[in-house]
């Protein structure tokens, strides 16, 4: 396609428990909006955003996964793809912290090895209904020797840092190339073997 | 419920036949009162026979005898009331599972994974997962589709394609579409990709 309009694609996957803010994340991030009445996702979806980061041209394409169990054996065959995971959770919803341990099980079961990962403690806006403190966070990114943000998707929080952050640490461990040699194809996403291209 | 009226009949009935009367009644009807009617009837005959000691001997056992047939009236009654009690719980019992059983159909027969569809609901589930793996897909792909089309009628707005180039980029866009099936389209591309924005990345590094 006529579209060098970006040097590198970055594919990206959002999990996490159902209803901790997964697309309110991404739709902050993608839209700069926020909404709050809450539709489930059905299945899978995704966005893209392009953002320049060291005079690079970067499209993110940005997977959002259903957080709801039925949907698992669809969401998980997206992970093999990612080149980075954000891992969210509910600071208010102590149950979707005690999941981060599967959660980072099913990272390990079914994303490439390489894969960044990244830890989001979500709805710190709501700081009067925090159940997980912010060191039990820390603690357990700093366990997986993971990064770790609050975020709000609500108030604007740390979102555009840890989808930047996310993107910088996998930019940093892709091979410098010819910038034009890149042929990456967005138009395949829906697969996961669509996703082979050339791009790191 | 029955038993209250019958035996107050039978009271009746003994009443007009006098403590007699309890005699002639059937040993399962037989109440503590009979046997007191009994005794009473059974001490006058007694009595009348004297104070013979064998008679003496002979009252010692009967009464004996009474007090045993009381022990075994009253524990009968008692047993008969605990038996109707239980019978009319397990009747209400059977009646409630009688109730659900019929809104419920057949899911007593079902495994423990089982679920039962209610086939006149509209929001019934009815597609398999495949199917709705097979639909996202399809979405997604249209969707990146979309936006790559986007990207480029963009692209001719702002005028970046001059507009006499306009039938061959189309051309080109066509050959996208097969891409994947076409390795030398691949080059093809990335040269008309580069003539086209050449200035761009010139401007960008």
């Amino acid at each position: 396609m006529a579209k060098k309009t970006y040097d590198l694609l970055f594919k990206l996957l959002l999990i996490g428990d159902s209803g901790v803010g997964k697309t309110c994340v991404l739709f902050r991030f993608s839209d700069d909006a926020f909404n709050t009445t809450f539709i489930s996702t059905i299945g899978i979806d995704f966005k893209i955003k392009t953002v320049e980061l060291q005079g690079k041209k970067i499209k993110l394409q940005i997977w959002d996964t259903a957080g709801q169990e039925r949907f698992h054996t669809i969401t998980t065959s997206y992970y093999r793809g990612a080149m980075g995971i954000m891992l969210v959770y509910d600071i208010t919803n102590g149950k979707s912290f005690e999941n981060i341990s599967k959660w980072l099980r099913n990272i390990d079961e079914h994303a490439n090895e390489d894969v960044e990962r990244m830890l989001l403690g979500n709805k710190c806006d709501m700081d009067d209904k925090r159940v997980v403190p912010k060191g039990k966070g820390e603690q357990i990114a700093r366990e997986h020797g993971i990064r770790f943000f609050e975020t709000s998707a609500k108030a604007n929080i740390n979102i555009e840092k840890a989808f930047l952050t996310l993107a910088e640490d996998i930019l940093r461990k892709t091979p410098v190339k010819e910038p034009n040699s890149e042929n990456v194809d967005i138009s395949s996403g829906g697969g996961v073997t669509g996703w082979k291209s050339k791009c790191c | 419920m029955e038993e209250p009226p019958l035996r107050e009949e039978e009271e009746e009935e003994g009443d007009e036949a006098g403590p007699e009367g309890a005699l002639g009644k059937s040993p399962f009807q037989l109440t503590a009162e009979d046997v007191y009617d009994i005794s009473y009837v059974m001490g006058r005959e007694l009595m009348a026979l004297g104070s013979d000691p064998r008679v003496t001997q002979l009252q010692f056992k009967i009464v004996r005898v009474l007090e045993m047939l009381e022990t075994l009236v009253n524990e009968g009654s008692l047993t008969v009331e605990e038996l109707r009690m239980e019978r009319d719980n397990l009747r209400k019992e059977v009646e409630g599972l009688r109730r659900e059983g019929s809104a419920a159909g057949r899911e007593v027969n079902l495994g423990p994974d089982k679920m039962v569809v209610d086939l006149t609901d509209p929001n019934r589930p009815r597609f398999t997962l495949q199917e709705l793996r097979d639909v996202l897909q399809e979405r997604n792909k249209l969707k990146s589709q979309l936006l790559v089309v986007q990207e480029e009628l963009q692209c001719y707005k702002s005028g970046l394609i001059p507009a006499r180039e306009g039938p061959g980029g189309r051309r080109e866009k066509g050959a996208l579409v097969t891409r994947a099936s076409n390795a030398s389209s691949n080059k093809e591309e990335k040269t008309i990709i580069r003539k086209l924005f050449s200035f761009r990345s010139g401007k960008q590094t």
